[in-house]
């Protein structure tokens, strides 16, 4: 009411007072208070006129018929409404007042193949708050002071759409009892704001396997909308907010281990109070997925794979962060281990990643901690793949087990102009092809890719890598595996396309390169390690994988366990494959005393290959597979550590420790990096 | 062929005449049946009272019931509205109502000062979005004077229009009545109250009608009107041009219109009070189990939307029983209407009976989406004493006509 308003209500007042006292006084008494506009009053009300109008009666009929038809009106809505379209609007009040409340199913489990909980669940209380509560400062504020978080963060958790523009944000996971209580014990001050009892991952491990497990997120736009459209029976279909696997066994596995959703329907008031609990269907959990991975291996790989980086980068290279080892039972393809460099801990995934720390996890410094290097990382394979040339040369006779070859340590087999030096340039003097692989002479690999650039048919090289596996995945069930690459004369001309005409012709020297595992060639550590555990197992490779078994929560609590299968089944004469394992066995044994100490400590017979890729930019990477016992061979390992050195006894270390873990014999002998210029 | 048109035109309007007569006759004889009547009952008119006292209990039941589930519903304030309304509605009755006929300039000075009350600082109480109440200094009591100038407002259209003994022969006189009504229609406008505004404009209008008004004069009147009513809405609507309509208002009339455009503001209004009353079914949910109410679905499920809240309760048969009894009332004021002798008590009784079948077709329609929502409360039911109390007194001025039928003042 502004002042202008009540001066003139007070100004018409003192007016109309004022003709009211007028007119009080002015008349006389029988015309006191009447206004004369000029009728002619009834009789009735003192007047003199006695004849009634004429028209007063039909008028009054008229409003009688008006009467009837406005109540007329009312009674035919109410017939339509109540009685016609009754169902339609009792349906509508049903519905109104009943809500479903989806029941969120436990997550399955992970565990070892002993039975250890690699990755559990426990209960989470989380503050969840509707959308519009963030138009209300002070709720945000009194929130935010309860939680303990800064304003600024709860407003922007709320305004956050990522679980769905409609549905309830999540404010803090994890809240203690405290703040719980407080908030049931204040609702109008908590207008639209609940607190929910979620499961969230639980990690007894840390971070231990987190390439193998993976972690779980949101779920995803992209995510819910192909749930929606999937057609398949029995389909998981998601809803806004809910937890799936965003990696490794988690995501592998998701149909596995996420559960049935249970539903209650409820009744509730207009502002959502429940008012008595309905029909229920409760959740069923997910399977517990038991996985091939020994803990006690896993964590003897990590803690080897972490050491060695660590000493690498302190005392030899100091970029050196990253690297991967996989140890795997040859007879089945059972993964017992497996390891990347670096990690991260799947825990920070729970309940939401923050910004910074995906930022993190992202940028160039921390070296992709995300990827599983195992699976992932794509290398030139370095000498590891001369057992692989050797089958080659053998099956295409471009040489035999008695051809010789002279190492001089420079090697001139395309002509002076395009000479090659051995890794050891003083040379190996006279070789085999078998001491060939024990001292990976290059010069002997050098003349087999020289062979094979005059043979009529110089692509049965790459065929032969082909058939070992190289350039195609190994399919373990784990997400995100690299193909690698074996280069080819077409690949060459094709992917060169900004090159002259005469550097993307394929050449001797590409030959030569691929013999010894350099150049364009990629593989990945689970490649080679499948290409080894077939020259193990005499040419059989069975599918790598993690899975072991599938327990039911739920029911008779049935196990649906995995059946090993056959990759590929290679074939290779028994004699060639014999030359090659022993070999691979004098490159543990007979090249320097130094690597054979560290073997003689073991009461099993090993073999195995060093590898230095070379990378440019970066130091090499370093391999080492070795597999044991080698006459019946049960376990193979691979190593592999990025920008390391020229010295693949860095890699050889980790590779041993995992044989150690997996006999239960420790590698004893003193390790010093000094050590490690020795071989290759 | 004209002449022949004419017979078929009086013919018509003879069958008409003649279905008027009876229906005249009947209404008549509901009113005016035993005007002579003597006995202790004789001074009171039964045919208005039963239906009237059966709405008022049918009403207290309906509070009784929100008080189960709403705060804001007290039953006893209820009850202490009916007590005093039903004290006034006596004093009313026991006062011969031919006096006012003769105080016309009193009652328009009453009616000014009704309507400005609000108005007046450390008087006017506008708290929450309520318009137009006024707050009794050190007491607290709060009443809506507006409610309590619609009785006024009859009496004072009544009293003038009665002077003319149903011949408004001139446009000058037409012109006059129309000015003294829009006096309490302009200034409860500016409280603004439009809903109230337009029960005094209808039964203002009711009476300058039946007072004899010609009926060029009216159509052209109520063709002003509705141009008028077109021209304020579709400046409110339009970007640029001044919007006499508030906010409120105009989403209203949009919902109104097509109730989908909006469910959960003035939309969410009126499809929850529809849900309530289609729900209510043939017999209803009883007493207490109204879900859409109960829940809080509804909104003022006891004030403006008690209709819908009685409807999802007692059903069709209890909406129908509302329906019969203010029927029954509100005929039976007409039929008094129809044999008193005096002018001035047929246009009080038709003021008092348009009022209630405007605020009855306007509370009820509006829960059944044929009248866009406005803040009317059904009279003699809708939580509120200042409308229990002005609805008693309306009662009592029927009540006195019928009490002072006779005597010759």
């Amino acid at each position: 009411m502004t002042l202008t308003n009540i001066i003139i209500a007070l100004i018409i007042i003192l007016l109309l007072s004022l003709v009211g006292l007028y007119v009080f006084y002015s008349r006389s008494d029988d015309e006191k208070l009447k206004m004369d506009i000029g009728g002619t009053a009834p009789r009735a009300a003192g007047g003199n006129d006695s004849s009634a109008g004429n028209g007063i009666r039909t008028r009054l009929l008229g409003l009688g018929l008006c009467i009837v038809a406005v109540v007329g009106t009312l009674v035919g809505r109410l017939w339509s409404m109540q009685l016609v379209s009754n169902d339609e609007y009792s349906e509508q009040a049903e519905q109104n007042r009943t809500r479903t409340i989806s029941l969120v199913a436990p997550r399955g489990r992970i565990l070892d193949r002993n039975g250890n909980e690699l990755v559990g669940n426990r209960p989470a209380l989380t503050v969840v708050s509707k959308p519009d509560v963030v138009e209300n400062p002070i709720e945000v504020k009194l929130l935010a002071n309860l939680i303990g978080m800064p304003a600024a963060a709860v407003r922007r958790k709320i305004q956050d759409q990522s679980e769905g523009a409609q549905s309830d944000r999540t404010v803090a996971q994890d809240v203690s009892r405290r703040v719980v209580a407080f908030i049931g014990e204040h609702p109008y001050l908590f207008e639209g704001v609940s607190v929910e009892e979620r499961t969230a991952r639980h990690y007894p491990y840390g971070q231990l396997a987190a390439h193998v497990v993976g972690y779980t997120g949101t779920v995803t736009r992209e995510q819910l909308e192909e749930s929606e459209k999937s057609t398949d029976q029995g389909a998981i279909v998601y809803q806004a907010g809910d937890t799936v696997g965003q990696a490794g066994v988690e995501y592998e596995y998701e149909n596995v281990l996420q559960g049935v959703r249970g539903e209650q329907s409820v009744h509730v008031d207009a502002n959502g109070v429940v008012s008595e609990y309905s029909t229920l269907v409760e959740p069923q959990s997910g399977s517990d997925v038991i996985l091939t991975i020994d803990a006690t291996v896993q964590q003897a790989a990590e803690e080897s794979l972490g050491r060695i980086i660590e000493n690498i980068r302190k005392k030899v290279s100091p970029r050196c962060c990253a690297g991967s080892v996989i140890a795997m039972d040859v007879t089945n393809g059972e993964i017992l281990a497996m390891a990347s460099a670096p990690t991260y801990s799947p825990n920070i995934f729970v309940g939401g990643i923050s910004n910074d720390d995906w930022e993190t996890l992202q940028s160039e410094a921390s070296a992709n901690p995300l990827m599983n290097r195992a699976i992932a990382g794509q290398y030139p394979s370095a000498s590891t793949i001369k057992p692989l040339s050797a089958f080659a040369a053998l099956d295409n006779r471009i040489c035999d087990a008695r051809s010789k070859f002279d190492c001089t340590g420079w090697w001139t087999g395309f002509g002076v102009a395009s000479g090659q030096y051995c890794w050891k340039q003083s040379g190996h003097g006279e070789m085999t092809l078998e001491s060939g692989i024990t001292f990976s002479c290059d010069v002997v690999f050098y003349e087999i890719g020289k062979g094979f650039f005059e043979s009529n048919n110089p692509e049965k090289f790459q065929e032969k890598l082909r058939e070992w596996g190289l350039g195609s995945l190994t399919d373990v069930d784990l997400p995100g595996e690299g193909k690698g690459r074996v280069p080819d004369a077409d690949w060459k001309w094709n992917y060169y396309t900004n090159a002259a005409d005469v550097d993307r012709q394929w050449k001797g020297g590409d030959f030569t390169n691929l013999a010894i595992g350099q150049g364009d060639l990629l593989v990945t550590p689970i490649q080679m390690l499948c290409a080894y555990a077939g020259i193990a197992t005499g040419g059989s490779q069975w599918r790598p994988h993690v899975l072991r078994s599938i327990r039911s929560r739920t029911g008779t609590g049935s196990v649906i366990d995995y059946e090993p299968q056959l990759l590929r089944e290679v074939h290779e004469d028994p004699a060639y494959l014999s030359l090659v394992l022993r070999g691979l066995q004098g490159a543990i044994y007979e090249e320097s005393e130094w690597i054979a100490l560290h073997f003689n400590n073991m009461k099993e017979r090993v073999a195995g290959k060093s590898g230095t890729g070379e990378q440019v930019g970066k130091n090499p990477t370093a391999w080492y597979i070795a597999f044991a016992p080698a006459q019946n061979p049960r376990y193979a390992v691979v190593s592999t550590i990025e920008d390391a050195t020229w010295a693949s006894g860095s890699a050889l270390y980790v590779t041993r420790d995992v044989l150690g873990a997996l006999f239960g014999e420790p590698d004893d002998a003193l390790v010093a990096i000094s050590d490690m210029q020795v071989a290759d | 062929m004209a002449v022949e048109q004419g017979i078929r035109e009086g013919e018509m309007r003879g069958i008409f005449d003649g279905l008027l007569d009876k229906f005249g006759f009947a209404l008549a004889r509901m009113g005016g049946a035993g005007l002579q009547r003597k006995g202790p009952l004789g001074s009171v008119y039964l045919m208005q009272l039963i239906p009237n006292v059966l709405i008022v209990v049918f009403g207290t039941i309906v509070m009784w019931s929100a008080s189960l589930t709403m705060v804001d519903a007290s039953f006893p304030r209820h009850l202490g509205g009916i007590a005093i309304g039903f004290a006034c509605a006596a004093l009313v009755w026991a006062y011969d109502y031919r006096v006012f006929s003769g105080k016309s300039t009193l009652l328009l000075i009453i009616d000014i000062v009704l309507m400005l009350l609000p108005s007046v600082p450390g008087l006017g109480y506008n708290a929450m979005g309520m318009t137009g109440w006024v707050q009794v200094p050190l007491i607290g009591l709060r009443a809506q004077p507006s409610e309590l100038a619609k009785p006024v407002t009859i009496l004072l259209m009544a009293s003038l229009t009665a002077e003319y003994n149903g011949r408004i022969e001139t446009l000058r006189d037409y012109l006059k009545l129309c000015g003294v009504l829009c006096v309490p229609f302009v200034l409860i406008l500016t409280q603004p109250d439009l809903g109230t505004g337009l029960i005094v404009l209808v039964l203002g209008a009711s009476i300058i009608v039946c007072g004899g008004a010609n009926s060029r004069w009216v159509l052209v009147t109520v063709g002003i009107i509705v141009v008028g009513a077109i021209v304020v809405v579709a400046s409110s609507m339009t970007e640029g041009l001044p919007s006499i309509l508030k906010q409120y208002q105009i989403n209203r009339l949009v919902v109104f219109v097509d109730p989908s455009v909006d469910p959960t503001g003035n939309g969410y209004n009126l499809q929850q009070a529809k849900i309530a009353v289609g729900s209510g079914g043939l017999f209803g949910k009883g007493i207490g189990n109204a879900s859409q109410a109960g829940g809080g679905f509804l909104p003022e499920a006891h004030t403006d939307f008690v209709f819908a809240l009685l409807a999802e309760e007692f059903g069709f048969v209890g909406s129908m029983l509302l329906l019969f009894l203010f029927g029954w009332m509100i005929l039976a004021t007409v039929g008094l209407a129809l044999r008193v002798e005096s002018t001035f008590g047929k246009l009080v009784l038709v003021g008092v009976a348009s009022m209630w079948a405007f605020q009855l077709l306007q509370n009820v329609g509006m829960c059944i989406g044929i009248m866009p929502i406005t803040g009317i409360p059904l009279p003699f039911v809708s939580f509120g004493s200042s409308s229990m109390i002005s609805q008693m007194v309306s009662a009592g001025l029927v009540q006195s006509v019928w009490h002072y039928r006779t005597k010759a003042g």
